[in-house]
């Protein structure tokens, strides 16, 4: 009885959407960055309210691992049929857990590299708030912690598309 | 830029500093330096007047605070963009006829400005206490009631931290001869009143000690704390009434901006005109003056010294001097000094890297965004703005930047088929249940992504190279020529070399090629260093070509961040496509349209700006560029609200 639930459920489309529900996780790391940006930023214009627009912008760029997450998650959904009418389809469990091995990357890497890029877009609120037109350059440092952001999100994609379904 | 050194007569000091001031063209330079020399010392002194900088700063000041007093009660709509007004030299004299009127009324709103903020302190201080007496509302007695003959009477606060019931527990097994009130609690204090005969006073002290009580300040206050807070009430709705009575007197105002923007340029001019005297040197008779100024402004230059009868020299910078910085660009060009100059302006004696990058920058922005629909809305949105407003210096560049980017942009998501992502299949799929597909005039990148990362690649490769070459040229400027070789040259061999041979074009020429570079490279990597270093500086100059390979790889975030804006495109409309056709799926479809593609076009056209600028700071700058210039700052008219137009000019 017991392996007989455990053989419905277990199979390759569910490792398949645990993959893609992996890939989302990814979100995890934008919301600690983007909060820890945002308190830097509150604090900020606090003192000059007319900070607030750069301040923004230096907040938002953690926000992109969550994006990456969800593009990855995505398109695994498209890719098992989960979304467009033609319905979840029966996947293997090796293919199954091929797309969940795919999925780590960008779910692992931007959970760290969002909060990581959270605390240097908060270094760089904090920049803003001394020197308002360096704020390029704080933009400069804290893209740089997306790149590998960026790096896993592509090799999670090189994986996806090419498993064969 | 073109070095000047000018010597006239004191008699037309005046004139030729206002004339200058209205070419704009020269930077004149501080003599700080030279009144430290003995020699110059005897000769000259500083023509400094700081008596009237202060006093005209003193009225800028009072102008700049009745103008921000206007802007912010003021009810006129401000601009999205602040611009300069066009106005001719006679207009801007004609309105300051009335200068001494215009200075008045600045004064009232000085009057108006200080008595907003008097109300604004009254009202702080008011507040407060009325914070403080808040807690007592209950608390009937007269606050000024500290004793009777028989009686003392404790009020204050214990922390929240505490327990006031078993601090009453204690106070009231210890004595019977007082009574225990808990007044109120707040999350930082219990406020408590204790009425008790002198003789117990001590005791009850000793204990209260123990829970960190803090006796009740209540100044001068008399009557009871309800009536106190009644009072309060009163005096601040008198103060908000006398608060609108002055902001209305200072809307009464706003037809005077104008004249007040005008007052203050006037003033600024005046007062530039006051400061750049610290930098001229005189004798009894004459000023001495030097600076620089743009090599293509000479002849103006040269002119206006004649026609004043000064006595100058004009000379090229000497080798390795340093020189204010200008950047000279095109108008195709110009608009990416944004970029350069967000970066830190060049070295006068480096390069201006923006005529080599805008190009790439574009493309890479384009590539990122690759959306036909959103470079198109980026594009008319710029352009609009451009048309409306006459932008200058770093928002006009940007906005430039941003329309070129969005043709760029246009252009990519053609050749990739995206307009609004997917949006016009899934339009006709939902509701007209056609299958119309735009195809990609190049390919879309989702159904071949490796294609687009190699094509990544090596446009990231070529915008390497071109970095390299540019330190080449650069060593071969300052006489270096060898380095060229050596340290550029080799790279271009071995870097070639691999690629042909990992590409498989022609393995042969592409190992070959690659041995010679690599060789090369090891042996002339160390040939500054002295001893062992040569060989081991060698093999450290080799070992960068990891850092060609992380710089390569870099690039890979264009395919990622074109596929981003794609995929969330269709995250979008497919999700404005969930509840199928129908009103309801058409309102659905509308409302996921206008939110979801806002905030895609919102982070990915920022994600593109930040990642194009990154590619150029880091891969690009890095190969070359020195940066670290000092700005060119000419001598010139710097108003804030008005541009003073000339017929001559």
């Amino acid at each position: 009885m017991n392996t007989e639930v455990a053989n419905l459920l277990f199979n390759g489309s569910f490792l398949a959407i645990l993959g893609a529900s992996i890939a989302a996780l990814a979100g995890i790391g934008s919301a600690l960055g983007v909060g820890i940006a945002g308190q830097a930023a509150s604090g900020v214009v606090a003192e000059d309210p007319k900070k607030f627009g750069q301040a923004l912008i230096l907040q938002a760029l953690p926000g992109t691992q969550g994006i990456y997450g969800l593009l990855i998650a995505f398109i695994i959904m498209q890719k098992i049929g989960l979304l467009g009418g033609s319905g979840l389809m029966a996947l293997t469990i090796p293919q199954g857990a091929y797309i969940l091995a795919a999925s780590i990357p960008i779910g692992l890497v931007g959970i760290f590299s969002g909060y990581a890029q959270g605390k240097a877009a908060a270094a760089g609120i904090m920049l803003v708030s001394k020197r308002p037109e360096e704020i390029a350059k704080g933009m400069v440092y804290t893209a740089m912690v997306e790149t590998y952001a960026v790096l896993a999100l592509l090799i999670s994609f090189l994986m996806v598309n090419g498993v064969q379904l | 830029m073109k070095q000047l050194t000018a010597i006239g007569h004191s008699s037309v000091r005046a004139e030729l500093m206002e004339q200058l001031m209205t070419l704009g063209v020269v930077e004149i330079s501080d003599q700080e330096a030279k009144l430290g020399e003995s020699e110059w010392k005897a000769l000259v002194k500083t023509d400094r007047n700081d008596g009237s900088v202060g006093r005209y700063d003193n009225w800028i000041n009072r102008t700049t605070q009745a103008l921000e007093a206007l802007e912010k009660y003021g009810t006129e709509k401000k601009p999205l963009f602040k611009t300069r007004a066009p106005i001719t030299l006679a207009a801007f004299e004609d309105s300051l006829k009335e200068r001494h009127q215009i200075e008045k009324n600045t004064e009232i709103l000085t009057v108006y400005s200080n008595k907003l903020a008097e109300l604004q302190a009254t009202q702080n201080k008011l507040e407060a206490s009325r914070m403080g007496l808040i807690p007592w509302k209950e608390y009937d007695l007269p606050l000024e009631l500290k004793e009777t003959k028989e009686v003392d009477i404790i009020l204050g606060g214990i922390p929240s931290a505490a327990n006031p019931d078993l601090l009453k527990q204690e106070v009231l097994a210890a004595t019977e001869e007082c009574t225990f009130e808990l007044v109120n609690g707040d999350s930082e204090q219990y406020y408590i009143a204790i009425l008790c005969t002198k003789a117990v006073r001590q005791e009850i002290d000793e204990i209260l000690k123990g829970y960190g009580f803090n006796r009740a300040q209540f100044g001068d206050l008399s009557g009871s704390a309800s009536k106190n807070i009644t009072m309060i009430d009163e005096k601040l709705a008198v103060i908000e009434g006398e608060r609108a009575k002055v902001i209305e007197g200072i809307q009464g105002m706003e037809g005077e901006r104008q004249n007040f923007e005008l007052l203050h340029d006037y003033l600024v001019l005046k007062r530039d005109r006051a400061m750049i005297r610290e930098r001229l040197l005189i004798t009894k008779q004459t000023f001495y003056l030097d600076g620089w100024f743009p090599a293509a402004a000479t002849a103006k230059v040269e002119a206006l010294l004649t026609e004043k009868e000064c006595y100058y020299t004009i000379r090229e910078p000497e080798k390795g001097e340093e020189t204010p910085v200008l950047l000279l660009n095109g108008s195709m060009t110009g608009p990416f000094e944004a970029i350069t100059r967000l970066y830190s302006l060049p070295d006068s004696r480096g390069i201006d890297a923006t005529p080599f990058f805008a190009i790439f920058y574009a493309i890479f922005f384009g590539m990122m965004l690759s959306d036909a629909a959103y470079g198109v809305i980026l594009t008319v949105s710029t352009f609009l703005i451009l048309k409306k407003f006459k932008l200058e210096g770093m928002a006009g560049r940007l906005m430039k930047m941003f329309f070129y980017c969005g043709i760029s942009t246009t252009i990519w998501g053609i050749l990739f088929g995206g307009y609004f992502g997917d949006l016009i299949t899934v339009v006709a799929a939902t509701f007209f249940n056609a299958d119309v597909v735009i195809p990609a005039l190049w390919f879309a990148p989702m159904e071949d992504p490796m294609k687009l990362l190699m094509f990544s690649f090596i446009l990231g490769g070529i915008h390497i190279f071109l970095g390299m070459a540019l330190d080449g040229y650069l060593s071969i400027k300052d006489g270096r020529p060898m380095d060229a070789v050596f340290d550029i040259g080799l790279w271009y061999i071995l870097l070639i070399g691999l690629v042909l041979l990992l590409a498989g074009v022609s393995p042969d020429i592409g190992k070959w090629m690659s041995i010679v570079g690599a060789v090369g490279i090891l042996v002339t990597g160390g040939r500054h260093n002295k001893g062992i270093g040569r060989i081991t500086g060698g093999l450290s100059s080799l070992y960068g070509i990891t850092g060609y390979l992380s710089d390569v790889l870099s690039y890979s975030r264009l395919l990622a961040l074109g596929l981003a804006t794609g995929v969330i495109a269709s995250v979008v409309n497919t999700m404005g496509s969930l509840a199928g056709g129908g009103i309801t799926g058409v309102i659905l479809m509308i409302i996921a349209f206008s939110i979801g593609h806002s905030y895609n076009i919102a982070i990915n056209a920022l994600g593109s700006f930040v990642h194009s600028c990154r590619l150029q700071y880091v891969e690009f700058f890095g190969k070359f560029y020195k940066s670290g210039g000092e700005a060119f700052e000419p001598f010139r008219e710097k108003t804030k609200y008005v541009e003073i137009l000339r017929e001559d000019h």
